[in-house]
Formats: structure tokens, C-alpha cells, sequence
């Protein structure tokens, strides 16, 4: 309690007209707060921020008391993203951007440097600053240039500025425009020649900055890709830092190949960055002193959609490191004396990594499958920590891509209960992530159907089709769209009882959102594959008129091109199943040329479609004389001419058809079915 | 001369072992620039100063925060925490700020200090105050932390199985760990590096001498080439010399 009472008798005297005395207190401030989160804590209960702030405000404050202040103002933000946004609230921002303007004391330019560094530690601090952006880049660049010239960088104060400066010019960089700003002022031939002055501090701030710059970012990573400096190119001077013996400097170096890696903007480089990035990254993971979840992030990174580079990082054994890294922190859990926190970060991250490297390659899966990987995933979906379950969610979906692993391993994984327990998680994040890894286990050949359908799957997708969630409603259909292919009757009837012809229907409509969309028209399709029963059930629910007017809405030239090949096997299975329901379709002129314009689409699976479309309407006989004239449903058991071939003539098709068989260029899965169409013809055509 | 010793490993003379040393180049300047190393993290200001003048080397280090450096060492050397800490925050605001392991060892060393000096009750409350919150933000510590509080359960502390953290070598350690810290904020290598190479001088010998008998320094501090015992005795290389 005294020493509250102290605490608070230093910030009123701030407001001493004697500035012996605010000097001193802002001194004992400083030394209290530095390195002490609660007493930082402490001095924003006792509103520090207006007496630092006006005193930074104010012109005649010496600099002396102005380096002290700036200094508490530094230390203050490094407290967390909330202390920071409370400074810049606090308008500490503009006096910070005079004091790095030119002429300013070289101790007062740094720490204020220092303050403005830590303030934008954090993303919404950085996007915050819009209005300074201009003003801070161009004061920066100045201090670079400057310090650049100097022939006293070794002095450490210049070489502290010009470190700071590179850094804070890194985190501006939040946004593609202020990626442009930053770079068209000219920041890439000032920061390049510092990777080769030799001082390690320096190289890893230039580094990170020219990360920050290149990020996401084709133009400037095939800007920054061919600048030359002292005769060798920048990737050729990073690849060489990825070497270096400083592994703080290698690993912001393999992060900054990374970037240009994944724009393939490296060129002939490319097999170099698999041949020195990895190793150097692999090393990395079993150093010491390294930040393992910046190495772990960093491969991720790296690996991130390209299959070489995945299978180099498994050959390099980063999946068995990976996964010893988890086994690690999961032997720490519960244990005292732990930064349990970081854990949990470096878990997530090495979740997500293994599911990166596992995304494409099968080898890659069943290396990480081999290595225990599945043992974990299915403890940490029951993880206290909501990321590292959607984590490992997100992992499980890539290796369960595998057929072979989904067949053999995953059943006695025990990962399915976690995962339905998931999807029903209170995080929207965990929710869309199960299901999304539940997609991949509810196929015909995985063992683990009839477990789920036994653990009522069904009841708890269609539980979250209410969802709000574009994502999760998309991958809940796409369940219910595996589920449905080679199901028997009775649970398919069942499952088309509990999702409704109607809600499918309702959601196909163009108004709907477009992922949505698509897998709903796949769960209609998959509905009416094997019998007519999902057929009659769509035409009982909705009358012939509508089912008509919703096929020919999912024709629409807008339509996605996923939506509009499910819409055509859809059209195809309605046309084929049943005579009756055929008739309306041909009965349609509109349906019967919008199938028709797609047989000619560029895009081969959509010709396809529509081929499949023309064949199924083709199929069905004409009653024969001999047969008496009876109509039936439309078995194509009845010998007879193609009861609906006027009405495709009529359409020109034959001759469309002919057409494209002349077409050399014609896809050949494109040309064999047109083959197939034109046979219908052939009477008429003789 | 090289000759085989009756234990079947070769002998390699006084003579030829210089020659051989002397055949491989080593610039004075080389060597010069690891002297200046070793002054400029060790902190010898003066000396260092002198020797770059001396051997004309153009220093790419700021000497003048070698001072600032060795008071801050010696403020910890001589327990006054408090004003190291000063000082540092003087010299790079940073530091403390974004390390917490290193501030949580300065606070470690402070409690030490009070306990060292009797003040239990204000050693409690600092262990309270200061060091107990921020051992809660970094669990990893609390360990240390812990241990260092155990010093108050001890009436006579020098017999304690904790003594050590009132060593004198105690302080030296955190001193050092201090350095290594200010030295890479400005990009300086945390150790000098002429000890790496005594150690990698030791780890050489003790490999060579698995293979050879040769010339060793067996004396660091004089660095006297001493002759292969075998040869010595007469053993090894006359012997064998001997042979048609």
C-alpha cells in the first residue's frame, strides 16, 4: 500500500513546476517499469500516459526530461497491444515522429526509435499509424542514408539508430499499398548492402524488413530478386546468410527465400533453396538457443503449396522432428516450471506444419502416419487450447487425404469421436476444421462410415446446416455428399428425409453463397445416383415445374463452373433414372439448349457434363410397333428409335457434334463421348 | 625427423614439429585482431586503446562503450544490482524490457543480495513484489526463484546446500551473463574467442595424442613446446632410427 502511495506521488510530480523534479521522477519511473509488467500495469492505473504525453507535447521541454519520458513511453508499449493502442490514443504518436526527424539529439532520435519500434509490435498499431506513414518512411530512409555515409557506424549509439530505423520500416509494412510506399521510396538499394556489412544485429533487422516488404508479394519479390549488390544478385547474398554461423541470421535468411520461393520467382535458384533452406531450417529445429516456433513457422512457410519442397523437407526428416517437438511439449503438460504458454503456440505451429508438409504428397503422409503422427492428433483435439484442436483438426484432414492411410491406420486411431465431438465445439474455428476433416472419413472405402453413421453423424450434420457459416454449412454438405456415395437404400432414404429435398433446394438457388452452392447441387447429384429414389423424392417435393426452373437456374452462364458440372451430372441422373421425369426435362426448350451450349464448353469437364446429359436423354426407346404402342417408365429395354431424337436434332447437335470431331485439337475424354453421342444420330444421319 | 616408438605410433621431433608450424601462415594481423577481441569484450578499455594503436588496427568497435559496459560489470561484481540496472536502462532501454530471463537474473541477484545482508523481511517483500509476479508471466523461472527464497530458511547460510548462490562466482556469473547480453545488442560476439581456441588447442592435443608423439604445451600460461616424452627418454625415434 506504501509503495502505491509512493508510486502515485512520482506521477504527481510530474506535474512540478520544477523540472529538477520531474526529471527525477520520471527517472525513477523509467527504472521501475523497464523489464516489470506490473508495475507498468501499475503506472497505466495511475494514468501515466497524459503526464508523458504533454510533456512530449509541450516545446520547451529539455531533452533530457524529453529522453526520459520517450523512454517510459518505450517501455510502456512493450506491455501488450492494449498498452500500446492506449499510447497512440494518448497522442504520443506525432511528438515520437519530430523527434526522429533530422537534427534531433542522437540519444533522443534513438530512443525514440526505440518507443516507436515497440509501439508497433502489433498489428493494429501498425495499421493505425496511416496518417504517419509517409512522414515515418522518409524520416527513416534519411537516417539510414545518413548512418550509411557515416564513417563512425561502429559507434554504437549510430549503429543502434540505423538498426531501429530498418525495423521499424519492416513493420509498416502491414498492407500491399504500404509494401509499395515503403519500397518506392527507394528502400531496397538503401537495405541490400546492409546483408553484407557484417554486423549481425544489423543483417537479421535488414532481413526482417526485407521479409516484411517482399511478403505475398510478386512485384517486389521479382524486384528484389534481380538487385544486384557488389556483383552478386540478393538471392545468391541470402542463400549465403542462410549458411551463416550466426543461426539467429540463417533463419531470418531461409525466411526471406521463402518468400521468393513462394512467388517461383527464384528462377534457376529454385533447386538451391531445397538444397540449402531445408537443411539449414532442419538444423535449426535441433538447435539451441533458437526460437523453435519461428523455425517451426519458418518451414511451414516454406513448404507451404510446393510438393518438392515438402518431399525435401521429409527427407530431411523435419517430420519426425516435427512430431518429436510435439511428443516433447506433451510430456511438459501438467509439469511445473513450464512456459506452458509457448508450448501451446509451438504445438499449433508444428500442427500446422506437418499438415503442410503432408497437404500433397503421399509419401510425406505416410512418413508422418509411420512417425506416431495420428497418436497425437487424436490427444490434442482434446486439448484445452481451442487452436491447437482446430490445429490438429486441420493437419488431420491433409493426411487423411490419403486413401491407403484412411483405409489402414485411421480406424484404430481413435480419431473419429474427437472429431464429431469437435464439430459440434463452441468455437466456430474448431467446427469448421472437424468438418473439414470429417469429409475425408466418410467416403465409401473408409472403414470408419459405418462407425460414424452408428455415432449418428447424420443428426449432428444436419444439426449444423442452421449455421451461419458459409464454410461450415459447405463442408457439412460435402459430408453428407460422401456419405451418399454407395450408401444402401435405407440410409439413403433416411438421409435425405433428415437433411430435406427442400432445404438442398433452397440452397441451390443462384442467391445462395457460391461454396454453399456448389456442394448442395453435389449432394442432389449424389442423391439421385443409384435409383431413381432420390429422383422422385426431389419431383414429389417440389413439382416438375420447379425442379425444371431450379435445373435451369443452375445452368445460368453465371453459374460457377464446379456448380454447373454437379448441375449437369444432376440434370444427367434425373434424365437417365426415369422416362417420365426425362420427358420434362426435354419438354423444357430452355433446358434443352442450355445443355446444349455447354457441349461445346472450353472447359472439358462441363462438355462432358452435357454429353453425359445428351446420352441420357438419347437412351430412351420410342415404344416399338411390335410392342403395341404402350408407354412405360422408360426402360431402354424397349427395342425402338430414341423416343427424344427430333427433339435433340432440333437442337443442331449432330452437326455440332460432327463438328468437333473434326476439331484435332478436341480433348480426347471430350471426343470419345461425343463419339459415343453422335451413334444416337447415326439413323437420322443415314 | 619422424620415427616409429615401440608403441607403434610415430614420433615427431622438436625441430621438425616447428618447421612445420612455421611453414603455416599466419598473419600478424590475424592474430592481432584476436588480441583486440579479447581486450574489447573483456572489457579492457585502456589496453585495448593502446594495442590499437600500437598495432594500428582500425578498430570497427566503439571503445567508449567498453567503459560503459565495465561499470555496469563492476556495479554487479560488487552487488550493487540496483545501479547496474540503472545503467543499463541508461545505455539501452531495450534490453531488460524484451529479455526477461536476464532482468529476472539481476532481480535474482538483488534478492541474493538482501538476503546476504540480513534484510529478510525486505528480501520477502521484494521477492513479493518484484520477482514472485514475474516469475508467474515465465513459469520456467520459478524454479531458480524457489531456490534463491530457500536462502531464508538457512540461519547459517554459509553451510547451506545453497551457499553457492552467495559465492562471489555467483555474482561473476551474472556479471558475464549481463556482458554476453550488451555485447550482442551491439552485434559483438557474446565470448572472446582466444579461450574457444585454448579449448580447441586442449581437444587437439588430447586427439594427436591417440595418434603421435609430438611437441605439446602442456603449460597454457607459457605456452612452452615441451619434446615428446618418448624421445626424451631415447625411446621411440632413436630406436627406430636405429633400424637398417
Amino acid at each position: 500500500m506504501a509503495s502505491l502511495q509512493l508510486h502515485a506521488e512520482y506521477v504527481q510530480q510530474l506535474q512540478s513546476s520544477n523540472p529538477v523534479d520531474v526529471y527525477a521522477a520520471l527517472r525513477t519511473i523509467k527504472n521501475a517499469i523497464i523489464g516489470s509488467s506490473t508495475k507498468k500495469a501499475l503506472y497505466f492505473r495511475l494514468h501515466i500516459i497524459p503526464h508523458v504525453s504533454s510533456l512530449l507535447a509541450m516545446d520547451d521541454t529539455d531533452v533530457q526530461t524529453r529522453i526520459q519520458a520517450t523512454t517510459i513511453v518505450g517501455s510502456l508499449a512493450h506491455k501488450g497491444e492494449d498498452a500500446a493502442k492506449q499510447l497512440l490514443d494518448g497522442g504520443v504518436m506525432e511528438s515520437l515522429v519530430n523527434q526522429i526527424m533530422p537534427g534531433t539529439d542522437a540519444m533522443l532520435m534513438e530512443v525514440s526509435e526505440r518507443a516507436l519500434n515497440a509501439l508497433l509490435s502489433y498489428t493494429d498499431t501498425k495499421m493505425s499509424v496511416e496518417e504517419y506513414a509517409f512522414s515515418l518512411v522518409s524520416c527513416l530512409l534519411g537516417i539510414i542514408a545518413e548512418a550509411k555515409d557515416s564513417t563512425q557506424l561502429f559507434e554504437m549509439r549510430a549503429h543502434a539508430r540505423i538498426e531501429l530505423a530498418v525495423l521499424i520500416l519492416g513493420k509498416l509494412c502491414v498492407t500491399e499499398s504500404r509494401q509499395f510506399a515503403v519500397a518506392n521510396a527507394g528502400t531496397i538499394d538503401l537495405l541490400v548492402p546492409l546483408l553484407t556489412w557484417g554486423y549481425p544485429r544489423l543483417q537479421i533487422a535488414t532481413l526482417q524488413t526485407l521479409s516484411a516488404l517482399s511478403y505475398e508479394n510478386m512485384e517486389i519479390c521479382r524486384a528484389l530478386a534481380t538487385v544486384p549488390h557488389d556483383g552478386q544478385l540478393f538471392l545468391a547474398i541470402v542463400l549465403k546468410l542462410a549458411r551463416h554461423q550466426d543461426p539467429e541470421i540463417r533463419l531470418h535468411a531461409c525466411v526471406c527465400v521463402s518468400n521468393l520461393s513462394r512467388m517461383r520467382v527464384s528462377g534457376s535458384a529454385t533447386r538451391d533453396i531445397q538444397n540449402i533452406a531445408v537443411p539449414a531450417l532442419v538444423k535449426l529445429l535441433r538447435c539451441p538457443g533458437v526460437s523453435s516456433l519461428q523455425v517451426v513457422q519458418a518451414l511451414g512457410y516454406l513448404c507451404h503449396e510446393d510438393a518438392e519442397i515438402q518431399i525435401a523437407a521429409k527427407n530431411a526428416g523435419v517430420i519426425t522432428d516435427v512430431i518429436r517437438i510435439l511428443a516433447d511439449i506433451e510430456s511438459q503438460e501438467g509439469i511445473d516450471f513450464v512456459d506452458h504458454e509457448h508450448n501451446i503456440l509451438v504445438a499449433k505451429a508444428g500442427f500446422l506444419t506437418l499438415g503442410t508438409i503432408v497437404s500433397a504428397g503421399e509419401e510425406c503422409r505416410a512418413k508422418a502416419v509411420e512417425s506416431q503422427a495420428l497418436t497425437y492428433l487424436a490427444r490434442a483435439m482434446g486439448h484445452r487450447d481451442d487452436g491447437i484442436k482446430a490445429a490438429a483438426c486441420l493437419c488431420t484432414q491433409y493426411i487423411v487425404r490419403s486413401v491407403p492411410i484412411c483405409r489402414t491406420h485411421v480406424p484404430e486411431s481413435g480419431i473419429l469421436k474427437p472429431l464429431l465431438k469437435l464439430a459440434q465445439h463452441e468455437t466456430l474455428d474448431v467446427q469448421v476444421s472437424a468438418t473439414a476433416a470429417l469429409i475425408n472419413l466418410l467416403p465409401d472405402f473408409s472403414p470408419l462410415r459405418t462407425e460414424a453413421l452408428k455415432e449418428n453423424i447424420v443428426d449432428t450434420l444436419v444439426g449444423l446446416l442452421d449455421s451461419s457459416s458459409a464454410m461450415l454449412c459447405r463442408n457439412v454438405l460435402w459430408c453428407i455428399r460422401n456419405l451418399l456415395v454407395n450408401i444402401d437404400d435405407d440410409t439413403r432414404l433416411s438421409i435425405i428425409d433428415k437433411v430435406g429435398i427442400g432445404r438442398l433446394c433452397a440452397i441451390s438457388r443462384p442467391d445462395a453463397d457460391p461454396v454453399i452452392r456448389e456442394q448442395a447441387v453435389g449432394v442432389l447429384q449424389n442423391i439421385t445416383v443409384e435409383n431413381d429414389q432420390g429422383t422422385r423424392a426431389i419431383f414429389e417435393c417440389l413439382g416438375a415445374e420447379k425442379v425444371v426452373e431450379l435445373l435451369l437456374g443452375l445452368l445460368d452462364p453465371q453459374t460457377e463452373t464446379p456448380t454447373q458440372v454437379h448441375s449437369l451430372y444432376l440434370l444427367n441422373n434425373i434424365a437417365v433414372r426415369s422416362q417420365e421425369c426425362c420427358e420434362h426435362i426435354v419438354k423444357s426448350k430452355p433446358l434443352l439448349h442450355a445443355i446444349a451450349a455447354r457441349v461445346t464448353s472450353p472447359v472439358s469437364e462441363v462438355a462432358i457434363g452435357a454429353l453425359w446429359c445428351i446420352n441420357s436423354i438419347a437412351t430412351h426407346k420410342a415404344p416399338s410397333s411390335r410392342s403395341g404402342g404402350r408407354g412405360d417408365s422408360g426402360s431402354s429395354s424397349d427395342e425402338g428409335e430414341p423416343r427424344y431424337l427430333a427433339q435433340l436434332e432440333e437442337l443442331g447437335l449432330q452437326a455440332t457434334l460432327e463438328g468437333m470431331l473434326r476439331d484435332s485439337g478436341l480433348c480426347l475424354s471430350v471426343r470419345d463421348r461425343v463419339k459415343t453421342c453422335l451413334d444416337y444420330f447415326a439413323p437420322l444421319a443415314i | 625427423m619422424t620415427a616409429s616408438s615401440s608403441s607403434g605410433k610415430p614420433t615427431i621431433g622438436l625441430d621438425e614439429w616447428e618447421s612445420k608450424m612455421a611453414e603455416v601462415p599466419i598473419a600478424k594481423s590475424d592474430l592481432n585482431r584476436l588480441i583486440m577481441n579479447y581486450l574489447v569484450i573483456e572489457g579492457y578499455k585502456d589496453a585495448a586503446e593502446k594495442f590499437s594503436e600500437e598495432s594500428g588496427l582500425t578498430h570497427s568497435v566503439d571503445l567508449g562503450s567498453i567503459e560503459e559496459r565495465m561499470q555496469i560489470r563492476f556495479a554487479v561484481q560488487s552487488g550493487d544490482i540496483r545501479g547496474a540496472i540503472e545503467r543499463v536502462n541508461d545505455l539501452n532501454p531495450d534490453l531488460l524490457d524484451t529479455d526477461p530471463r536476464l532482468y529476472f537474473r539481476l532481480q535474482q541477484q538483488q534478492l541474493i543480495e538482501l538476503i546476504r545482508q540480513g534484510r529478510a523481511e525486505e528480501a520477502l517483500a521484494f521477492a513479493q513484489d518484484e520477482l514472485a509476479p514475474h516469475g508467474e508471466e515465465h513459469p520456467e523461472l520459478l524454479r531458480e526463484l524457489e531456490k534463491t527464497m530457500a536462502l531464508l530458511a538457512f540461519d547459517a547460510l554459509e553451510g547451506s546446500p545453497l551457499a553457492d548462490l552467495l559465492d562471489f562466482s555467483h555474482r561473476q556469473k551474472t556479471a558475464n551473463e549481463l556482458n554476453a547480453a550488451l555485447l550482442a545488442a551491439h552485434s559483438q560476439p557474446r565470448e572472446p574467442k582466444l579461450p574457444a581456441l585454448l579449448q580447441l588447442l586442449a581437444w587437439t592435443q588430447e586427439k594427436l595424442d591417440e595418434k603421435a608423439n609430438y611437441p605439446r604445451i602442456n603449460n597454457i600460461v607459457s605456452a612452452v613446446l615441451e619434446p615428446p616424452a618418448a624421445a626424451a627418454t631415447g625411446d621411440g625415434a632413436s630406436t627406430a632410427s636405429q633400424r637398417p
